[in-house]
């Protein structure tokens, strides 16, 4: 368990010390939530209710699709994991670690934005703290086991940075947290179901824990954990 | 002695390629054992089968104590500084850190260096301080001294006479004949997937035959002859000079390098 603590804490520092993670899991969405909240509450005054969930459904999908990547990519597509295996260190260690740091870093995001949106724009905070962190902490679970797909099936960082944009981008956009998903055309509003920011920000906007709203992210996290097992067992061969 | 590694009959393939036949060898507890061949020999696929990375065919291989080892192409995470590795996996492996052995390896003089900036020889020197965490009884060395400079292999080769010494066995893979014939107790030769040779050096020089190289410079220029009966060419080869009535300036006189040797063995079977 301590080798186990060191590494997480380790990453953790690594993870600091690289300026992608840094970029994408704070700089990124915290300067989205500055222009973007300053736009929306002044064009939609409404917007307030729903920023700090909106911003944070940005900030956890842009973190975890292109900030996690390419520390997978690096550790599974390179010569470190022959180091690890060699070495007595099992494969499935990388994956954890970096989800793990991550999952703290985006949290941690979140956390700012939640602090920061009502001082700085007068956003609603949500009613039920509690639920909402759980639905947040939730939300980025099931983010980063999509990211981990990328990470173990990609082998480049240039391919990787391809997929997780091709991913990305529908997610936000079709997400509701830029239009109501009301507003869109029938075919966009199917396609948006497919991402897990459409139910991330659907779960932390409801009043109360609907299983309807849980169900996608079983479905999304359980696929995901035997994708990656299955990667992780090809990548050992 | 004790046998620290046993190979029997071992066989893998690759698709319709076969590229290791039967092979079989031993190698003695505390002995530096080199494996050579030429590109493609499948020097690298026994020794990843020995290390366990690579599933192998038929055959056996047998391994008396723990295994650490180091690989020729190893990376780690751009920023995880070297002292930070060593702790990592020697924790992951329930070992104290050996600060002697860090020492000797001189990891504390960049142990707070991201590994992205440390040199093409710290790098050698740390993953081999990795490949010892375990306090691994047998030792794998793939070209542990390739790319470094010469005093770079100068301290690794003392370093790994050091080990020795603390009674460990080393297993090396390396193309420098200079670096086998100056570190090893015992070579193997793979050609064709088997084992071609096996002994020392001066087995092999002795398997081969007595052969010498002589070069003779005169004022028209220099000559090389080779020969297996160094007096007799000699003293023929004195008296054709002299009946030319050529001076000779300097002769030199070398027996064959392990290179020759190896490749006559490595090509030949």
């Amino acid at each position: 368990m301590g080798a186990f603590l060191y590494g997480v804490s380790l990453q953790w520092k690594l993870d600091i010390r690289s300026k992608t993670l840094l970029i994408t899991c704070y700089i990124v969405p915290l300067l989205f939530f500055v222009i973007m909240g300053g736009i929306f509450t002044s064009v939609m005054p409404e917007a307030r209710y729903t920023l700090i969930q909106s911003m944070t459904v940005f900030g956890v999908t842009m973190g975890a699709l292109i900030g996690l990547p390419p520390s997978l990519v690096e550790i599974y597509s390179s010569d470190i994991k022959k180091v690890y295996k060699a070495n007595g260190v099992p494969l499935f260690l990388g994956l954890a670690l970096t989800n793990i740091s991550a999952y703290i870093h985006l949290f941690l995001m979140s956390i700012i934005l939640y602090i920061a949106a009502p001082l700085v724009f007068h956003a609603e905070i949500p009613e039920n703290p509690g639920r909402y962190f759980i639905s947040l902490a939730v939300f980025i679970a099931v983010s980063l086991s999509i990211a981990s797909i990328i990470g173990l099936a990609v082998k480049d960082q240039a391919k990787t940075s391809m997929f997780s944009i091709m991913i990305f981008l529908p997610s936000t956009m079709l997400s509701g947290i830029m239009f109501p998903m009301e507003l869109l055309p029938e075919a966009f509003e199917t396609t948006g179901k497919l991402f897990p920011a459409t139910w991330g920000y659907k779960l932390m906007t409801e009043c109360v824990f609907k299983f309807e709203s849980l169900f996608p992210f079983l479905l999304f996290f359980v696929s995901a954990v035997v994708i990656c097992d299955i990667l992780l067992r090809r990548i050992d061969k | 002695m004790n046998e620290a590694i046993k190979i029997s009959r071992l066989t893998k393939s690759y698709g319709t390629h076969t590229v290791l036949k039967g092979l079989d060898f031993c190698v003695q507890q505390g002995e530096i054992f080199a494996l050579l061949g030429i590109n493609g020999a499948g020097k690298t696929t026994s020794l990843e089968c020995i290390e366990g990375l690579r599933k192998y065919d038929s055959g056996s291989i047998t391994i008396n104590g723990i295994m650490g080892i180091q690989l020729q192409s190893a990376s780690l995470p751009k920023y995880m500084k070297a002292l930070e590795a060593v702790k990592l996996f020697a924790k992951w492996n329930k070992a104290p850190l050996d600060k002697a052995a860090l020492d000797t390896l001189g990891i504390y003089e960049f142990s707070k260096k991201p590994y992205y900036q440390l040199s093409t020889g710290q790098k050698r020197r740390l993953h081999l301080a990795l490949a010892l965490t375990r306090n691994p009884d047998i030792l794998f060395l793939d070209e542990p001294t390739a790319g470094l400079d010469v005093e770079g292999q100068i301290s690794l080769h003392e370093q790994i006479r050091q080990l020795k010494a603390m009674g460990k066995t080393i297993i090396l893979a390396s193309h420098d004949m200079a670096e086998v014939e100056n570190l090893c107790d015992r070579i193997g030769i793979l050609s064709g997937g088997k084992i071609a040779f096996i002994g020392t050096v001066e087995d092999l020089c002795e398997t081969i035959g007595k052969h010498y190289n002589i070069t003779i410079q005169t004022e028209n220029g220099t000559e090389k002859y080779e020969s297996e009966n160094i007096g007799d060419s000699l003293l023929s080869l004195l008296t054709q000079y002299r009946e030319k009535g050529e001076t000779i300036t300097d002769i030199q006189i070398d027996r064959g390098s392990l290179e020759q040797h190896f490749i006559k063995i490595a090509k030949g079977a």
